[in-house]
């Protein structure tokens, strides 16, 4: 099919796929964000069980293929009697995963903080709460505005895991919207095509908006 | 038997206070009382253990044995208590340590405001009035990287004193400095020194020493080899290894 045979076609069902894959973006990296910095506070807090923890944590998510995760999800839940909709199994893969590198951006990003700033802080009588949450975590967020970014990205990535579900055609992100077309015609390559240029223009968007952002928040040193 | 009144008890002190660093022993068998209102220099040569020893007086530092109390209270360990007390101890390092990501005047609320429960509005207000004390007003909306060497550490005492502390320790406080700003740095302890704070300063600067310390604690090894009244220290000390050393700066 041409170019304009399928946008006008599917035009629409690209368009709601668009959104949808920024939706799930938004869910998932703001999921990944929020427990990557709580896996990051466990990692660095003075109770050893909750740093194990935070390790392992890392470790095990850092290391399972989306694909796998997904599998997981879908087929080994539901025999511990949770069952979860399709999409929300995407949903929780494409936060545990991303997670993971989002504690591993936090804590680089912590090791540029010069340790007198923590002496200063235990030295004015701050808490380990006050300390992390008024210094450390600002800190590190600062420094990682970048890496952060391209984790939003690879993240909208990892939301193509959609494709291997089956969702319902309003529920579909542009990965899956290309599998729905190519199943009902002969869309070839400019059906992936499509999808691939509103990837990449997502991207740079999240790209455009990382770098001000972190023009805006960089710590002088 | 008799009763101690407030004012006789130390406002610092370390009994028997031993540290190592693995196998070396930095810190012998360590005594030490400092009065309220008193100004004690601690000098050495490096690795004598002086900033260690200024480092464990707010548990910075941890000790292996011995004792060490603040103001008739021995350091907590740990948790809530330990930090209650270093709120009380005012402490400035030899690097500053502002906080980088925070205005000069967000650095000076902070610790105010989420420990000690102070409205903002009234530790604004306070941290203008100390850092115009110490200088710097007109850089309280700058981060610290704007500021120069001695204005980070004037802002940085002042810090300090936003908590109302007891007892202030200077740890090398204008060894990272570049000798123009040497200067202002003591002009704002020396004031500090004459208004009754009780204050504990590793330094080399002998100048300062001389002028402004009510004793001078020498420390050679891990041990306090001479303590002193600061003229008699430097114009004739005890101690051999006392005299060698001033001798050496002195070159």
């Amino acid at each position: 099919m041409s170019l304009s045979a399928l946008l006008n076609e599917y035009g629409g069902m690209y368009l709601r796929a668009l959104l949808n894959t920024w939706r799930l973006t938004a869910i998932c990296f703001t999921g990944a964000f929020i427990i990557g910095v709580l896996v990051t506070v466990l990692r660095v807090c003075p109770v050893k069980p909750l740093r194990a923890f935070g390790v392992f944590y890392v470790q095990v998510f850092r290391n399972i293929p989306g694909a796998a995760m997904l599998i997981i999800l879908v087929y080994a839940l539901p025999r511990l009697r949770i069952l979860l909709s399709f999409e929300m199994c995407v949903i929780v893969a494409s936060v545990l995963i991303p997670s993971a590198f989002c504690s591993e951006h936090l804590m680089s990003g912590m090791n540029t903080i010069n340790p007198g700033q923590i002496e200063a802080a235990r030295a004015l009588g701050l808490t380990f709460t006050q300390m992390i949450t008024r210094i450390v975590i600002p800190q590190a967020l600062r420094s990682t505005v970048l890496p952060m970014t391209s984790l939003c990205v690879s993240t909208m990535l990892t939301t193509a895991l959609g494709s291997q579900v089956s969702l319902r055609p309003h529920q579909l992100e542009l990965t899956g919207v290309v599998n729905y077309i190519n199943s009902r015609a002969v869309g070839g390559i400019m059906a992936f095509a499509i999808s691939a240029a509103l990837y990449v223009m997502t991207a740079l968007l999240i790209g455009w908006v990382g770098a001000r952002i972190d023009r805006k928040v960089r710590i002088l040193r | 038997m008799s009763i101690q009144t407030a004012s006789d008890v130390p406002m610092i002190e370390l009994k028997n206070v031993n540290k190592h660093f693995g196998s070396l022993h930095v810190l012998k068998d360590i005594s030490l009382s400092v009065k309220k209102g008193e100004v004690v220099v601690i000098i050495g040569p490096s690795g004598s253990g002086k900033s260690t020893l200024c480092r464990t007086i707010n548990r910075l530092e941890t000790i292996d044995s011995g004792e060490i109390w603040f103001d008739g209270a021995k350091l907590p360990e740990e948790g809530r208590e330990l930090a209650n007390l270093r709120s009380q101890i005012g402490m400035v390092f030899q690097s500053f340590n502002l906080f980088a990501h925070m205005s000069v005047l967000d650095n000076m609320t902070l610790a105010p405001t989420s420990v000690r429960r102070v409205p903002k509005a009234e530790a604004r207000a306070e941290a203008m009035r100390l850092l115009e004390r110490v200088g710097v007003g007109d850089q309280a909306h700058k981060v610290p990287a704007e500021l120069s060497g001695g204005q980070q550490q004037r802002a940085a005492i002042a810090r300090a004193l936003a908590m109302h502390p007891k007892a202030m320790l200077f740890d090398e406080p204008t060894s990272a400095l570049d000798p123009e700003m040497i200067g202002e740095v003591l002009n704002v302890m020396t004031e500090l020194a004459r208004e009754g704070m009780t204050m504990v300063i590793v330094t080399h600067e002998m100048n300062f020493a001389r002028r402004v310390s009510d004793r001078v604690i020498f420390m050679d090894g891990g041990s306090i080899v001479e303590e002193n009244t600061p003229e008699a220290f430097f114009s004739h000390p005890r101690t051999r290894r006392a005299a060698d050393f001033l001798q050496s700066i002195q070159k």
